[in-house]
């Protein structure tokens, strides 16, 4: 219970479980923002303790660098005036329904670790903690082979049409 | 033994979920809904990868590097949506459209 891996397990369920509440109790939209990039970060070092060293490094690319600047653009984009103060105010936003928010999620989470805690799973007896890069490299090339290339073109389909929608249709 | 329980992730995977959904419940801002669809989609992800730690066949990291793209497709198109409809009507409100009945 006291190895580093575990501690290192505690301080990033702190860091992800802290800032991913942190999302839910700001209203403002860049503090999230920047709540979900240490989400992010952590999720990462959930990856790594898994022993899943493709999927950290992908994560850390695709959402760190990738998504979040196009969250952080969206919001620059929309910003909007608030109806009641009347002056501008471009990042708060209003929340509404708060009781039945937090009842549904406890109960979903507490339903979960219930439902979790019940069942047995079958844990496997030797885990593999050496790189995973070479074996989803030959994967991706040959049991995957179709699913990749097929993610592949609807990526670049997704990218054309979302350059075709957020253009300004004058 | 020197390794996590399965049973840790799967915990830390409920609560980002429960989260999620909690944000997507309540909050007003289009953007900030987006958000907390990510936030489920990386907690179905982590639990992915936590149950293809011993595999052999990497099936659940396979599929979990799958899903992130899927969800980058996914995250791109809806921004371009959300822009399109700031530019049109001013506001990106969830309530701000109402069923005539």
């Amino acid at each position: 219970m006291n190895s580093p891996l575990m501690i290192g397990f505690l301080v990033l369920t702190f860091l992800t479980c802290g800032s991913a509440f942190f999302m839910l109790w700001t209203k403002n939209v860049l503090h999230a923002a920047l709540a979900m990039f240490m989400t992010m970060l952590g999720l990462a070092g959930f990856y790594v303790l898994a022993f899943a060293d493709v999927m950290a490094v992908s994560h850390l690319m695709i959402y760190v660098g990738g998504v979040l600047i196009l969250i952080l653009f969206g919001i620059m984009m929309t910003g909007q005036r608030t109806s009641k103060t009347g002056e501008t105010n471009e990042l708060f936003t209003e929340q509404k329904g708060r009781f039945w928010a937090f009842t549904i999620g406890l109960s979903v989470f507490f339903g979960l670790s219930w439902l979790m805690g019940q069942q047995y799973f079958y844990a496997f007896s030797d885990i593999d903690q050496h790189s995973k890069l070479g074996q989803a490299g030959l994967s991706f090339m040959l049991e995957y082979s179709f699913p990749f290339e097929l993610t592949g073109v609807f990526l670049l389909i997704a990218l054309v049409g979302a350059t075709y929608i957020a253009k300004n249709h004058e | 033994m020197n390794e996590i329980p399965l049973i840790f992730f799967l915990w830390v995977g409920a609560f980002l979920f429960a989260t999620g959904l909690s944000i997507i419940l309540i909050k007003r801002n289009v953007i900030f809904v987006l958000m907390g669809v990510e936030l489920m989609l990386n907690a179905a992800n982590l639990n992915l990868i936590a149950f293809s730690r011993g595999d052999e066949q990497n099936q659940g990291l396979m599929m979990g590097l799958f899903v992130l793209v899927i969800g980058v497709c996914e995250m791109s198109i809806a921004l371009a949506i959300i822009l399109q409809v700031f530019r049109r009507f001013k506001k990106i409100d969830i309530d701000q459209f109402q069923s005539r009945n």
